[in-house]
């Protein structure tokens, strides 16, 4: 399960000798905590009151159980975090992420059809933005999380210039 | 610089064939129920209200619909209080297809509908032009659009003759005999004699023969082998050719459609053995194309047909005429790992991946068996996923995305030859775009593969 000492067929980075993978930014750990949290708070505290006023055991039993689910979330969200990648290579980009379902990414500059940089309100709280490259394949996925804005525009021209050059139809 | 040609209107006749379109849409819309409460007088007047209305508004969006070409661009005007101007860039354009409704052929009259990228229905669809116009058009367009080998003498070729005659080398063209049979040895067909058995059961045992009762059934049967007929009615007379360039589809019975294809823009071919066709050795080849709608309608109305049926024989010769060099018969396909037969107790064996030097292929189906292939120079990204139960197993998915929205999964690899597979197809899609920048067509030598890392080894062919 650990990552690190997974070796060379590690399913989160593949050809570790010629691929240079950049993590994202770990406050992005805090936005998705915060996001999580504040949905497990809308369950968790109705159950809570709940539980309190009528005092069966089932809804205990429910409350221990998401605030054990929680928990575990908290854990995944922090080792997910950690395992995001991505590399440029010279003709491709790579991007991997997924700890349960583990994904990565290759793809193309030629195939560049456009570049999203996006930053929500919690994003914005701890300097974060997200960069999405899309192709004329709608499965394509990448998807650059928890990058510091002057990254992000960094890789967003790096990309535009390098589609620019390498453009062509489909 | 651009020369400004008049904004164009579409036939004068149009407005009345799509009132003809709406007629049955009222109808299928009253329905039976409203025909039994309101009585036979007040139901014609209903429709013909509606009628009158349609037509009227046709007559409206006919006035203030037009078109013309401008430099690159084909632009279509349209709406009387909300106006839209569209611009097609026609770089974009992915196929043209010349469509003729019966009531169309019987006025002389044909619809062009075009094809862009990311379209998720077919973009502007010119309804209704006369065929000369349309096939004039057409051909200007891809012309236009840089597809065409030589524009000025084919448009002129084809504008003079009927567009029934096919230019370039006839492939193929299918027997409606075959297409028939195809067609009754599908589930629906089968499925029929067990239906027509139960409603004369019914009526034999309650005689109650209203109507409203007998059309309901009929209708209902009508529904169940609407596919089937559908496709029948579709697919008749099917030809294919292909010239330098494009390929021609030709087929129809009441609505006959033409279609063009850029070779250089089939982003893959799927070849179908429905369990059924089995026993004839038949199969089915459909195109993917970007753009064009419909695929996933499974209602029989997909615009992508390539082969209807065919012999394993007649579809590689098909299949060699968009995808050079590729022989179905002679893919031979890598199972996933043994360990995997967890996951596919039965289907395993007949799972598979094969490279070739210019496409990527993958078989999947137990008793209806796929094979999709996608050209290198096609392939838009390429993804590794790797679920937890495959990590179990170390195995993991590759898939190959291309822009039709429908992506080439190579299932459960072994990991190592997982990552040498998706490094080899990032790899081989990027010499075969530098060696094509547009066209699929150009010989393009396999890269030098690293024996060690190639646990899955390339045709012999290769």
């Amino acid at each position: 399960m650990d990552i690190a000492a997974a070796g060379p067929t590690s399913p989160l980075s593949p050809w570790p000798d010629t691929v240079d993978w950049q993590p994202v930014s770990r406050d992005l750990i805090w936005v998705e905590l915060i996001r999580w949290g504040a949905m497990a708070a809308m369950l968790l505290v109705p159950l809570g009151i709940l539980w309190g006023i009528f005092g069966v055991w089932p809804l205990g039993l429910s409350f221990v159980a998401v605030l054990v689910l929680m928990l575990w979330r908290v854990w995944a969200i922090v080792r997910a975090v950690r395992a995001w990648g991505y590399a440029e290579r010279d003709h491709d980009l790579l991007v991997r992420h997924g700890l349960v379902v583990r994904r990565l990414s290759i793809v193309p500059y030629a195939r560049m059809q456009f570049v999203d940089v996006s930053a929500g309100p919690l994003e914005r709280v701890f300097d974060l933005a997200t960069v999405q490259l899309h192709t004329a394949a709608a499965a394509s996925d990448a998807r650059v999380p928890g990058l510091r804005p002057a990254e992000a525009s960094r890789l967003r021209d790096r990309l535009t210039a390098l589609g620019e050059d390498r453009a062509e139809g489909l | 610089m651009v020369i400004d040609e008049p904004r164009r209107r579409l036939h004068p006749l149009s407005p009345l064939l799509r009132s003809a379109k709406a007629l049955v849409v009222i109808v299928v819309a009253l329905s039976w129920q409203t025909l039994r409460q309101v009585g036979l007088g007040w139901f014609a007047l209903m429709v013909l209200v509606l009628l009158i209305g349609a037509i009227i508004m046709s007559v409206v969006s006919w006035y203030n619909t037009g078109y013309h070409v401008v430099g690159h661009e084909l632009r279509v005007y349209e709406g009387l209080l909300w106006r839209r101007t569209r611009a097609i860039p026609l770089e974009r354009l992915q196929s043209v297809e010349v469509v003729r409704p019966l009531l169309a052929q019987l006025t002389g009259l044909a619809e062009l509908r075009l094809e862009v990228v990311g379209g998720g229905k077919t973009e502007a669809p010119l309804a209704y032009l006369s065929v000369a116009d349309a096939a004039a058009l057409r051909d200007r367009l891809l012309a236009l659009a840089g597809r065409s080998a030589a524009p000025v003498e084919g448009a002129a070729e084809v504008a003079g003759a009927a567009p029934a005659r096919v230019p370039g080398e006839l492939l193929l063209a299918v027997l409606n005999r075959d297409l028939v049979i195809s067609q009754l040895l599908t589930p629906q067909a089968l499925s029929l004699p067990i239906g027509v058995a139960f409603v004369v059961l019914q009526f034999g045992f309650d005689p109650s023969w209203s109507f409203i009762g007998v059309a309901s059934t009929l209708t209902a049967i009508a529904g169940v082998l609407l596919q089937p007929v559908r496709r029948v009615l579709r697919d008749w007379n099917f030809r294919l050719s292909r010239d330098d360039t494009a390929l021609r589809l030709r087929f129809g019975l009441v609505e006959t459609r033409s279609q063009t294809v850029p070779v250089d823009r089939v982003q893959g071919v799927t070849a179908t053995w429905p369990l059924l066709w089995r026993a004839q050795g038949w199969l089915r080849l459909t195109l993917d194309v970007a753009g064009v709608a419909g695929q996933d309608n499974a209602d029989g109305t997909e615009t992508d047909r390539l082969l209807p049926v065919g012999t394993a024989e007649v579809a590689d010769r098909v299949a060699h005429s968009v995808l050079p060099g590729v022989l179905l018969g002679a893919l031979t396909f890598q199972p996933p790992p043994e360990r995997t037969r967890w996951f596919h107790p039965l289907a395993r064996p007949k799972l598979g991946v094969a490279l070739t030097d210019k496409i990527v292929a993958t078989r999947e189906g137990l008793l209806t068996r796929t094979v999709m292939m996608v050209p290198f120079a096609r392939i838009q990204s390429v993804r590794v996923v790797q679920g937890p139960l495959q990590r179990l197993l170390g195995v993991a998915t590759v898939y190959a995305d291309t822009a039709r929205g429908r992506s080439a999964a190579l299932r459960d690899r072994d990991l190592a030859e997982a990552w040498w597979l998706a490094a080899e197809l990032a790899e081989r899609g990027r010499v075969a775009r530098l060696a094509a920048p547009d066209r699929g067509r150009v010989v393009v030598p396999a890269p030098v593969l690293d024996p060690e890392n190639a646990p899955l080894r390339p045709q012999p062919s290769a």
